[in-house]
């Protein structure tokens, strides 16, 4: 804790030296007052009929649905016009921030709020690109607990106020319960059946996000040397050999759904029910943990330095951890992704709800011993050993 | 001339080949069920034209339909001079122009996304109703061009000529010369302009500031949903059928 | 103002909004790849792009697909056009067909036939090789001739129109053989759309990753997916990448470019 508070005052500081863009100016200015309550009343009376442009993975119908249907008129009701603006991967947005910057635009940007990924939140960070100390001052941060690593810190960068948690992940396979009763529960049974079963095994190749996040559930469970000789042994008893990969999370659910293998994998603890609602899976589909844990994440928004409308951005950030839509996201007939708030913070009228995303046949009840992601500047470097080693050797 | 027996044959064998995936996307579009090993969908259902439907579909059909032909009347409004003298050769040196007008058909679009959002966030055109049809002309412009260029030739010229000096005033000598000589290729380049813009997807991320665009709305779904995808497919694909068949008929008989 | 500079004004509208607007778009992709955000120029992306093997094998397997597209569809659109020439409009419209249907869409419909477990699998019983994720780029082959045929096709039939009929008539009755016919007659008249609409293929293909990242295989993948991957984490880290690797097929296409107006030209001696 005393770290994470040191390097939290380095980076404050530093950064204080360094950035007096008008952005960010802004942002910090509200930040100050925002820490009490009349600070955010101050803020939302800014946030007044403007428009909040979120740039997000548009290809799931069910979050869109939750945007359009649960988010946006809440934002509405609070006097704030949300334009969902779809993209197919996060660089999309970060892309039009970075071309801002570099044509020095300092206000007046195009994207208000994202949906950053780890990687590109610590590299944008590092540029100053994001609005700083704003996130742990939403009123709505009394539900989150302080101390929860997931939190405080984003594929080991911490937070700093500079983006708010929105939802949770963790990652987790499925096998089809008529074909596979008993699903391998560790990486050397997955193994053991990927021989007795040549072909029935396979993973995204990396960087897709999901087959990265595979790799690195390997390393979690034995080293990074352990993991590469893990993978390679694996590799002549895959899928079509190991010579092609599916290339996305999607692609290796159709590949199940079609009978060719026999595991799937997400980071989404709901997808099974997902696949399931979209046709892709069987009912018979079961997610399953392997060495009993889960690489387990948060998926946070970001607002750029230079967005047009900071206030509207943070309300909206702000909105998305209210209780009542936590618990909407948390209700399997909506979406059945874990919460972000601390049950135990939440007023006992709303706390069961928020732990409806735990039930029923397509989730786990419990996601097991939650591993930590690396930090983000080690990823690329783990996606290039993987095409070096594993995927060209 | 009747049609020789060979000309049926080839026929049938088009119509498969080409119309086969077609019917295929509206069958999937239609399925929420359709897993291997099954020939025809376990399920039919309309989840995936809910879903296309819903939210903004219908916003985006409006928006991409001003945009595609806003863009397509800018640029033959461009491309008809500029097409009249390459058609005609009456530039002594046409390379400079000529790869001028080439360059956005051989960068390929993906690689200005970047260097095109700086720039037009430069220019102040970003996020901009005319920006982002400008976006789609730089695009647009070059197959228009193209198309329009075989339209017009020396003949054409002394036709024009001809019609002149035998007394037709101007506006007849366009009317009923020159726009039926260039017709067809009017035609082509309408419709290939139109389907230029209307498929457009890094530039209209990059500038429309979250309009709704047709594009914007299919790309996400491509690989992860196969019916939506599907569904908003046919929406996509429809208006653009269309205009073939209008700018078949626009090149058959003109006005 | 005398004739030569009226011609010249004519041409300046649209080479000036290309120019303007594309010109300053490819300015800021070239400072893209020697500029790093908030950094110093230097050539260190381009050096990296040329050492890595993977781009090697991406540029390799790019050259691949495109040359083989491009060859294909010619050869097929030069069949189709000279078996439908004088055929109805009617099958000339259904070959047209595909002309409206985005890339992105065909390929869509490709996976949904060809993809491992898809409905040409399930109809045959099994397919002998995979299409779709191979190695060698079959599918995506597939999928381009598939879509860019009809195309060139079009392009050919709209170069052969009645008047062509008739000095092919004319010369049969001067007792010239159909293979010189072809030559001598039709040759000439076909070559310049030909040659335009194969560039127009080929540096299409070379810079689109719609279709080979839903058809091709995980690896190696086009340039442009190459470029898509760089910039998937970590877009700072990976643009200058990505924009160096689009810039190389830009040049190819140049090249390719120079090559097919010598080659269009021939037709004037």
């Amino acid at each position: 804790m005393a770290v994470i508070a040191a390097a939290w005052m380095l980076v404050v500081l530093g950064a204080c030296g360094t950035d007096d863009d008008s952005g960010a100016a802004r942002g910090g200015a509200g930040a100050t007052i925002a820490n009490t309550a009349s600070g955010f009343a101050a803020i939302e009376r800014a946030a007044q009929g403007q428009t909040v442009r979120w740039w997000m993975y548009g290809g799931d119908d069910r979050l869109n649905a939750y945007v359009d249907d649960v988010v946006t008129p809440a934002a509405a009701r609070a006097g704030i016009t949300l334009r969902r603006v779809p993209v197919t991967d996060t660089a999309d947005a970060v892309q039009r921030v970075v071309a801002e910057r570099r044509a020095g635009k300092r206000s007046g940007g195009g994207v208000d709020l994202v949906w950053i990924n780890g990687e590109n939140f610590a590299a944008g960070k590092r540029a100053g690109l994001w609005l700083k100390d704003w996130a742990t001052t939403l009123p709505n941060r009394r539900f989150v607990d302080p101390a929860d690593p997931t939190i405080t810190t984003d594929f080991q960068t911490p937070v700093d106020g500079q983006e708010s948690p929105w939802s949770r992940a963790a990652f987790v396979f499925a096998a089809d319960g008529a074909r596979v009763p008993a699903p391998p529960q560790s990486f050397d049974a997955l193994l053991a059946y990927a021989k007795a079963n040549p072909g029935r095994v396979t993973y995204p190749a990396p960087p897709d996000f999901t087959g990265s996040a595979f790799v690195r559930q390997v390393v979690a469970a034995k080293g990074q040397d352990g993991a590469f000789a893990y993978l390679k042994a694996l590799k002549p008893f895959l899928y079509r050999q190991g010579r092609t990969y599916p290339k996305s999370e999607d692609e290796l659910a159709q590949l199940l759904g079609n009978g060719k293998v026999d595991f799937a994998m997400s980071y989404d603890a709901a997808f099974v029910r997902s696949q399931v609602r979209k046709g892709t899976f069987p009912k018979t589909v079961r997610p399953f943990l392997i060495e009993g844990s889960s690489l387990q994440n948060v998926s946070f928004v970001t607002i750029p330095a230079n967005a047009s409308s900071p206030a509207g951005a943070q309300v909206l950030a702000n909105l998305l951890l209210d209780p009542a839509l936590q618990a909407k996201k948390a209700d399997p007939a909506v979406l059945g992704i874990p919460t972000v708030l601390d049950a135990a913070k939440v007023p006992p009228a709303s706390r069961r709800p928020l732990t409806a995303s735990t039930s029923g046949p397509y989730v786990l009840r419990d996601l097991g011993r939650p591993l930590s992601e690396v930090a983000a500047d080690e990823v690329a470097p783990l996606e290039a050993r993987w095409k070096r080693e594993v995927l060209r050797g | 001339m009747t049609v020789p027996r060979s000309g049926r044959a080839w026929g049938v064998a088009v119509a498969v080949v080409f119309a086969a995936p077609g019917c295929l996307l509206v069958a999937r579009a239609l399925a929420d069920v359709w897993r291997a090993p099954a020939i025809l969908p376990q399920r039919w259902g309309t989840r995936g034209l809910d879903v296309a439907l819903s939210g903004r579909a219908l916003d985006a059909l409006a928006t991409s339909t001003a945009v595609a032909v806003t863009t397509t009347a800018l640029a033959l409004l461009l491309a008809w001079p500029a097409a009249r003298v390459l058609g005609e050769r009456r530039l002594r040196r046409p390379g400079l122009v000529l790869a001028v007008l080439a360059l956005p058909l051989l960068v390929p679009p993906y690689a200005t996304g970047q260097g095109l959002t700086e720039w037009f966030v430069r220019l102040g055109l970003v996020d901009t109703a005319a920006g982002l049809v400008l976006a789609h002309l730089v695009v647009v412009l070059p197959y228009v061009v193209a198309a329009l260029t075989p339209g017009f030739g020396p003949r054409l010229h002394a036709l024009e000529e001809m019609a002149a000096t035998a007394g037709l005033p101007p506006r007849l000598v366009w009317r009923t010369v020159t726009l039926p000589a260039v017709a067809p290729a009017l035609g082509a380049a309408a419709f290939l302009g139109f389907l230029v813009s209307w498929s457009q997807y890094g530039s209209s991320l990059a500038v429309g500031g979250g309009r709704p665009l047709l594009p914007l709305l299919l790309v996400p779904f491509a690989g992860s949903d196969p019916q939506v995808a599907a569904a908003l497919g046919l929406l996509f694909v429809l208006p653009a059928v269309l205009v073939l068949a209008l700018a078949t008929r626009a090149a058959r008989s003109p006005l | 103002m005398n004739q030569v500079w009226r011609d010249r004004a004519a041409v300046v509208p649209a080479t000036l909004v290309i120019a303007v607007l594309f010109g300053g778009a490819m300015a800021g992709a070239v400072r893209t790849s020697v500029v790093p955000l908030d950094g110093a120029p230097s050539l260190d992306v381009w050096r990296a792009l040329f050492d890595d093997p993977a781009f090697l094998d991406s540029l390799r397997f790019t050259a691949q697909i495109t040359a083989l597209s491009t060859v294909l569809s010619v050869l097929l659109a030069l069949a189709a056009a000279l078996a439908l020439r004088r055929s109805s409009t009617l099958l000339r419209t259904l070959l047209a067909l595909p002309v409206p249907v985005p890339h992105l869409l065909v390929a869509v419909t490709a996976v949904l036939w060809l993809a491992p477990g898809g409905l040409a699998e399930r109809v045959l019983g099994g397919l002998p090789f995979d299409l779709v994720g191979d190695r060698h780029g079959l599918g995506v082959v597939l999928v381009y001739v598939y879509k860019e045929t009809p195309f060139l096709a079009l392009l050919l039939l709209a170069a052969m129109g009645d008047e062509l009929a008739g000095r092919e008539e004319a010369a049969a009755v001067h007792g010239v053989r159909p293979l010189q016919r072809l030559r001598w007659v039709v040759w000439p008249a076909v070559r310049r759309p030909l040659v335009t609409g194969a560039l127009i293929v080929a540096a299409f293909v070379l810079g689109a990753f719609e279709v080979p990242l839903l058809v091709g295989p995980a690896y190696p993948g086009t340039v442009a997916e190459y470029a898509q991957q760089a910039t998937k984490g970590d877009l700072i880290a990976g643009e200058g990448t990505a924009a160096a690797a689009l810039l190389v097929t830009a040049a190819v296409a140049a090249v390719l470019a120079l090559v097919a107006v010598r080659v269009a030209r021939g037709g004037r001696r």
